[in-house]
């Protein structure tokens, strides 16, 4: 699967985010990072441990990773999980977290496959590095 | 080339690493992941970062929190600070604007804007610190040509009156100070920083009507009669007469303020002052703070006759009426500050005195600038801002402005410049324009490239006086100019701003003055030290040259004095030296030397014999039925040598052979002179 197709499999628009980041190099590198972003591992462990303040911290990066990327469907979740936990209703909260869980593992999913396909020319483990 | 610092601030890598990835082809990155670690670098590289990108939502401090320290520590000043964000309540925006933010950039991130917003904004913060620079220069410029003129006023009465030269600076920065601290008290006197300061340079001329008081008076010993009281009684008035008598500038702020303080400095707050007897507040505030100032340093100062007295003491004599009668409120003034104004009177509080105040200008109209914008169009008025402050300073001062670069080659004047000079606003290749050269003079361009190549990053200004032909009319100008240097290591020149004062009046002054310096009055001819002068400086110019040196003087010209006159004399004084003029170029020096005697200078090539001879035989002549004879020696500086002195010696061991050989001739020395008695001294005895 190419990146392109894994774009159209999250749901998501590809060229919008290759027209704003203007390279599909900085597109695959920050693609391939997002699997590494802690946010979402950090949102889950909040929210199971009712760490609210934590859990809006995690859900606002991530929604605002998401918005970088261009993952409309999990920005989406994860925006509505934010405004919830931000307003302090932890019922609603509870109950968008599921949304988010399944949008995170679509959007994963289709990050993996696309790095496992053929005509990808990176390999998995190799880091780009990010000139810092 | 040297890349600028910018900081990011997020708390998610990626974030930070997406940013970094766009900007990091024209600048140095920094990153911090919270607000506490943003603070830290902050402090740790403040003069090194030019631009922080800011996250909101971060754990540790928040961005608000890195706003709140930015402010508190003043950096937000020289640092711009772009927010980044998603949050789009206009509560936060305002907040963040309200904070000092410069601009926003919302995700998603798109490569082009976040790289156009960060440019815009590192541009608008560069052209604001030259606009400052700029601004600070003018100011400081102008106040220290006006401070250097009063200071040397004040120093001219200070002389006369026998004082030391500290009481001028300390009336000065007690006033400052008492004023400052009135401000704090009450507003009852609606004083600004501006009025204080008019009010401090002003008070330095309180005294300058004892110029025309009587010398014998003015530094008598004892007491003074009731009659001689009385006359230096008028020094107040005679100062403020004097002010007003400067018609042009009667009206100026700095006029009125010194004349009132003048008038009424020996007012009392009792009413039984002079010279008018005005009383409470009806004595100007300006004068009531010089008089109190006057009374306190003349007690805390050493004089001839006394000790100084400590500050409690000379309080206490004031506030019993010891010294006069004054408004309690200012009283307390000087009793509240006792420690400053110790420590004021230690340093004399002279020097820092000028610095200061053309800062505290400059801070205030950047405050005013920076703090009342409302926050969502801060940006675009801190812009305009700049703009009505540029206007407003060329509108004030009637100065020519512009502004060169070398990359293009263009040089940029204010529209009213332009209009003034009668040339195009935007003028390409300046070097190579007609209209400018018209302007400027054959040589003006290349004599601004020329001042201009002695800058250099550290000391980029430099002024210079030259004549500009415009509107029918070549005036002298003063040409101030400010080079502009990049900030690649090491720094390449860019470019300058300056500015042209019309100074013709002064400078003709200046030359009036100088020519009446140099010249003789009777005869109008040279005086002998400008010719001293010239003379060295010509042999020093073009040492192969040929010179001459001819001393000559009258005969029997004390025989016309005593038989016609002394009026009769000087017109055959003036005869001769009108005769001698005539006779030479004008590059030849001709000198009144003292009494009848006259001394010339020629650069020659060919027979100087001849030439010699010449002027010889149109010297002598009749003025009237007088006949006028001189006699004269001369010297080669071949044969004498190529020193002033030198010449001089042997042209008068000539002088003085010519005399013994009968007067009515003259004759060139040679080396059979060489232990030659002196004419001149001979003379003068």
């Amino acid at each position: 699967m190419t990146l392109q197709e894994s774009y159209k499999a999250m749901g998501a628009d590809y060229d919008e985010v290759l027209g704003r980041l203007r390279s599909e190099r900085l597109v695959q590198k920050f693609v391939l990072k997002f699997l590494d972003d802690p946010s979402y591992e950090l949102l889950l462990t909040s929210m199971a441990a009712g760490n609210w303040e934590d859990a809006f911290r995690a859900s606002h990066t991530m929604k605002g990773v998401c918005q970088n990327l261009g993952f409309t469907r999990l920005g989406k979740s994860s925006s509505e999980l934010t405004e919830a936990l931000r307003a302090g209703d932890t019922a609603t909260a509870a109950s968008l977290l599921d949304q988010v869980k399944a949008d995170y593992e679509q959007t994963a999913g289709a990050i993996r496959a696309s790095q496992s396909g053929p005509e990808h020319e990176h390999h998995p483990f190799v880091r780009v590095p990010s000139g810092k | 080339m040297q890349k600028g610092n910018i900081l990011i601030v997020d708390d998610s890598e990626m974030n930070r690493s997406i940013l970094a990835d766009m900007l990091e082809d024209e600048y140095a990155i920094l990153e911090a992941e919270d607000g506490v670690e943003a603070v830290e670098c902050l402090r740790e590289r403040i003069g090194e970062i030019e631009l922080v990108l800011l996250d909101i939502v971060m754990p540790r401090m928040d961005g608000f929190g890195v706003l709140a320290s930015m402010n508190q520590n003043g950096w937000i000043e020289d640092v711009p600070v772009i927010m980044i964000s998603s949050e789009s309540g206009s509560a936060q925006v305002a907040r963040a604007y309200d904070m000092g933010v410069s601009d926003f950039i919302s995700r998603p991130f798109d490569a082009l804007v976040v790289r156009k917003r960060v440019l815009n904004t590192l541009l608008l913060y560069a052209k604001q610190k030259r606009l400052m620079a700029m601004v600070e220069q003018q100011i400081s410029e102008t106040e220290r040509h006006s401070n250097l003129m009063i200071e040397i006023l004040s120093h001219i009465v200070e002389f006369r009156n026998g004082e030391s030269g500290a009481h001028i600076m300390h009336v000065r920065a007690l006033t400052d100070l008492v004023l400052r601290a009135l401000m704090q008290k009450t507003d009852r006197y609606h004083l600004t920083g501006a009025d204080v300061s008019r009010i401090s340079v002003g008070s330095a001329l309180h005294d300058i009507g004892k110029i025309v008081i009587d010398d014998h008076i003015l530094n008598k010993p004892g007491r003074l009669t009731a009659e001689e009281f009385e006359i230096m009684k008028t020094h107040s008035m005679q100062g403020a007469n004097m002010l007003d008598a400067l018609t042009a500038h009667r009206d100026d702020p700095l006029v009125r303020t010194a004349y009132e303080i003048c008038r009424w400095h020996h007012e009392r707050y009792d009413g039984r002052g002079y010279p008018d007897g005005l009383a409470g507040d009806d004595i100007p505030i300006s004068a009531q703070v010089v008089a109190l100032a006057d009374v306190y340093d003349a007690l805390t100062s050493p004089r001839v006759y006394k000790a100084p007295i400590p500050h409690e003491k000379a309080v206490e004599m004031i506030r019993d009426g010891q010294c006069g009668t004054f408004n309690p409120l200012l009283l307390e003034c000087l009793e509240e500050n006792a420690e400053s104004i110790r420590q004021l009177m230690l340093i004399g509080g002279e020097e820092g005195m000028a610095k200061r105040e053309s800062v505290n200008i400059v801070k205030d109209t950047v405050r005013t600038a920076t703090s009342g914008a409302a926050a969502s169009d801060r940006t675009l008025r801190l812009l305009d801002n700049e703009r009505m402050k540029h206007s407003f300073f060329s509108a004030l001062t009637k100065d020519i402005q512009f502004e060169y670069t070398i990359a293009p080659s263009m040089l940029t004047m204010t529209e009213w410049s332009a209009k003034t000079l009668g040339i195009d606003e935007f003028i390409p290749d300046p070097a190579d324009n007609e209209s400018l050269r018209a302007v400027l003079g054959e040589d003006g361009w290349d004599r601004l490239q020329e001042e201009l190549r002695q800058t250099t990053p550290e000391r980029p200004s430099v002024s210079y006086d030259d004549q500009l032909t415009y509107g029918g009319q070549t005036r002298w100008h003063r040409i101030v100019l400010r080079s502009i240097w990049s900030a690649d290591t090491p720094p390449k020149f860019e470019g300058a701003m300056g500015k042209a004062t019309d100074i013709h009046e002064t400078h003709e002054k200046m030359a009036a003055l100088e020519k009446k310096a140099t010249r003789d009055a009777m005869t109008g001819l040279l005086n002998r030290a400008a010719a001293v002068e010239r003379i060295t400086a010509r042999m020093r110019e073009r040492p192969d040259s040929h010179y001459a040196m001819a001393i000559f003087d009258l005969d029997f010209f004390k025989i016309a004095n005593d038989q016609y006159g002394h009026q009769f004399g000087d017109q055959v004084l003036k005869t001769v030296a009108d005769r001698l003029r005539h006779s030479v170029r004008g590059s030849d020096i001709a000198c009144r030397a003292g009494g009848d005697e006259f001394l010339l200078f020629l650069e020659y090539n060919t027979d100087i014999e001849r030439t010699v001879d010449r002027i010889f035989h149109n010297l002598c002549g009749y003025y009237e039925d007088y006949e006028i004879s001189v006699t004269m020696g001369v010297a080669l500086a071949s044969v004498a040598g190529r020193s002033y002195e030198e010449l001089f010696r042997a042209a008068d061991a000539a002088l003085y052979a010519a005399k013994r050989a009968g007067k009515k001739r003259y004759h060139f020395y040679d080396e059979s002179l060489r232990d030659m008695l002196s004419a001149i001294s001979d003379i003068d005895e």
